[in-house]
């Protein structure tokens, strides 16, 4: 006898009865004023789900609701009724399943977060076209302009021979990047260069004065050529855009959440910009072998901006700095400062 | 057991005696540890099966949190369909990757898009209305919905026109139309339910959130010019660990401040909505008493939001249990004729072609 309530499916007025499973396979409902029987086989039966209350379907509609979960099962095995998805129940009330299944998914998205998301990120940026990466820079420069920047004070002739130069590096590449190269001088930013995705290179008139040969200022370009070649901009937001996708997907929806995991991308924007930087290192490396321009000279003046900026060499590294340290990038050697 | 005086009760109402009201509860049973086990076991199998399983992990969810969810001593019921969800799961995907492909290759083809989503969305919130409400049940008997496509297109984008042509004066107008059309719209078996809150309550808390919003806003520029805009030390490409570098550790704690200022006024808000909302509900002779405490929610979130961050986010099954506890143990009922009153509209809840049916039609777009 299993206890529970039944209800006809007609008014939501319930009455209590007793739930029989007989031998010759018919259930039988008990303590109601009609007689409610029906083969067990065709009898429908809600999947156990923790310790929620249990439904039993009888063939008109009508259904009775028990707590009394193990019951059900009993009956049901005695009786040889297979389905039911019992397995499923087994595996959520097993702590070693439970605890197994943490650590696997734990690990699985580890995984996929260092290797699966920078990996995927890339497939996708090679089928995007360029005018994606030109996209994503518009307006930023103006940006900076209005805040950062003012008007380059380089001479007209010098800023002409660098543009050469970066023009003679950047046309051979064929890869579709409208390269061009912008002069600013900044008082707040110092000695520093960086990249849009349009290809717009920014140079700021403190690292010019700081190079001592032009061929530190190539090494410093070639960088900068690295990071858009290698659409660091493009990929990084797909990356956000995957890290956030994989994040709603595990922790889903309570609203309370939703603010955290959008700074889930944000959490590891630095690991993933370390590893651009380092990228672009090899490939501005690369590039200066390959055109017969001493190495040294990009470790040289990448000593020089560190020492300039003030920052120790050896910086006890805070998990989210955008950039490796500069001991692991470069060897500095006092000769550096020569 | 009150639910044997329930339904005395009941019995009472439909003798025509003048009858007390009664209040009667919501109970929410589930507990963190329980749901815990089921969400990782659900998150494991989503992953091993590549997403596949993430339609029948959604069936055993719900069903565990309405099976969970007790009024009067019963619980409610989950019948939703994996396949029916996965289907609608394709589907969205299928129109997701065909939105991609068009407008990367004819940018311009977002334009033409924009006609095609307005005229979607309202069709979206039918239909997943419809199935979220015919696939629930309480005491064997099926909740409906009565929504219409011309309904909806009125109360989701008729509105927001006219909310941008009064240039966002009549907003919390706007956001009453939406509920009552989605709630106002809901039956419990024949039973339709009345929405009757009216617009003044709407126009407090919206403008009391929107004056309380932008004073947060405010701080949290002020902090930002102070430290970010006037002095650039570093990289303009910049990381989470370069901006505390900028602002210092005082700064710090100031964005922290604001931060949870923000989630308080969040927080107020879903309190008053959730009042204002389910609290204006009336079905036949009962009444729902919805009494959140703004102060509690947010008290909730944010000790929710301190959890995850701990355990990396392995307290979001408590999180989410609390959340719902709290919602629906300050939910009542306040009745006079019992609960056993409401009848089921003529085989909507056991015609099997028509579940069948249902569940080919009425695709659960996960909204």
């Amino acid at each position: 006898m299993i206890a529970g309530r039944f209800f006809d499916g007609t008014s939501s007025v319930g009455a209590p009865a007793h739930l029989t499973l007989g031998a010759d396979g018919i259930a039988r409902l008990h303590g109601l004023p009609v007689r409610i029987e029906a083969p067990a086989d065709a009898l429908k039966f809600s999947e156990r789900v923790g310790s929620i209350p249990r439904r039993v379907t009888f063939p008109d509609g009508g259904v009775f609701e028990t707590r009394d979960n193990d019951a059900i099962d009993e009956a049901r095995e005695t009786l040889g009724l297979k389905g039911g998805k019992a397995w499923l129940h087994r595996l959520e009330s097993r702590w070693n399943v439970v605890l197994g299944s943490l650590a696997t998914v734990v690990l699985l998205s580890v995984a996929f977060v260092q290797w699966g998301v920078p990996a995927i990120a890339n497939q996708v940026a090679q089928v995007m076209p360029v005018q994606a990466d030109r996209a994503i820079g518009i307006g930023t420069l103006d940006a900076f302009d209005r805040t950062l920047f003012e008007p380059s004070k380089l001479p007209a002739k010098r800023r002409t021979e660098l543009s050469k130069e970066f023009a003679d590096m950047t046309s051979p590449l064929g890869d579709g990047h409208q390269y061009q190269l912008e002069f600013r001088n900044s008082e707040s930013i110092g000695a520093n260069a960086f990249a849009l995705p349009s290809g717009i290179v920014v140079m700021t008139d403190d690292l010019v004065k700081l190079a001592k040969s032009d061929e530190e200022i190539i090494a410093v370009l070639a960088h900068e050529i690295g990071h858009v070649r290698g659409r660091h901009a493009l990929r990084q937001l797909l990356q956000a855009a995957g890290i956030s996708a994989l994040a709603v997907a595990l922790l889903g929806d309570v609203s309370s959440i939703s603010g955290i995991l959008s700074g889930a991308p944000a959490l590891l924007h630095a690991k993933h910009s370390r590893d651009f930087e380092r990228e672009a290192d090899a490939f501005a490396r690369q590039w200066l072998r390959e055109h017969d321009i001493d190495e040294t000279k990009f470790d040289a003046i990448l000593c020089r901006m560190t020492k300039t900026a003030g920052q120790s060499e050896t910086e006890a590294i805070d998990y989210f700095s955008s950039h490796p340290p500069t001991d692991e990038r470069v060897r500095c050697s006092p000769a550096s400062d020569k | 057991m009150n639910e044997t005086t329930i339904d005395a009760v009941g019995l009472a109402a439909s003798s025509s005696a003048p009858v007390a009201r009664l209040n009667v509860p919501f109970e929410f049973r589930a507990t963190g540890g329980e749901y815990f086990r089921i969400w990782i076991v659900n998150l494991l199998l989503t992953i091993v099966t590549l997403g596949i399983y993430s339609a029948w992990a959604k069936v055993r969810r719900l069903r565990y949190f309405y099976g969970s969810t007790l009024l009067d001593g019963h619980s409610f019921e989950y019948h939703g369909k994996p396949l029916a969800i996965l289907k609608g799961r394709l589907v969205v995907f299928a129109v997701y990757v065909v939105f991609l492909v068009v407008t990367e290759m004819w940018p311009l083809a977002v334009l033409l898009m924009i006609p095609i989503v307005i005229f979607a969305v309202p069709w979206i919130i039918v239909k997943a209305r419809l199935f979220q409400m015919r696939m629930t049940s309480y005491r064997n008997l099926r909740f409906n919905f009565h929504g219409t496509y011309g309904g909806a297109m009125s109360a989701f984008v008729g509105w927001y026109f006219l909310v941008i042509l009064t240039l966002g004066i009549i907003f919390p107008m706007w956001v009453r139309r939406q509920v009552a059309y989605i709630l106002g719209n809901t039956a419990f078996g024949t039973t339709q339910f009345r929405f009757v809150t009216g617009n003044g309550r709407f126009f407090a808390f919206c403008y009391a959130t929107m004056g309380l919003g932008i004073l947060v806003y405010g701080a949290f520029f002020v902090l930002l010019f102070q430290a970010g805009l006037m002095n650039p030390q570093n990289n303009p490409d910049m990381a989470p660990g370069d901006l505390a570098k900028l602002i210092g550790l005082a700064g710090l704690c100031k964005l922290l401040l604001i931060a949870m200022a923000g989630v308080s006024v969040v927080g107020y808000y879903q309190a008053a909505l959730a009042n204002a909302s389910f609290g204006g509900i009336e079905i036949g002779q009962t009444r729902v008493i919805s009494k959140l405490r703004a102060s509690s929610l947010i008290w909730i979130q944010v000790t929710n939001l301190l959890g995850l961050v701990f355990t990396l986010g392995l307290f979001y099954p408590w999180a989410k249990v609390r959340v719902m506890r709290y919602h629906l143990e300050n939910t009542s009922l306040d009745t006079a004729g019992g609960i056993g009153e409401f009848t089921a509209s003529a085989g909507s809840a056991t015609d099997p072609l028509g579940e069948e049916l249902g569940d080919f039609f009425d695709m659960d777009f996960g909204l």
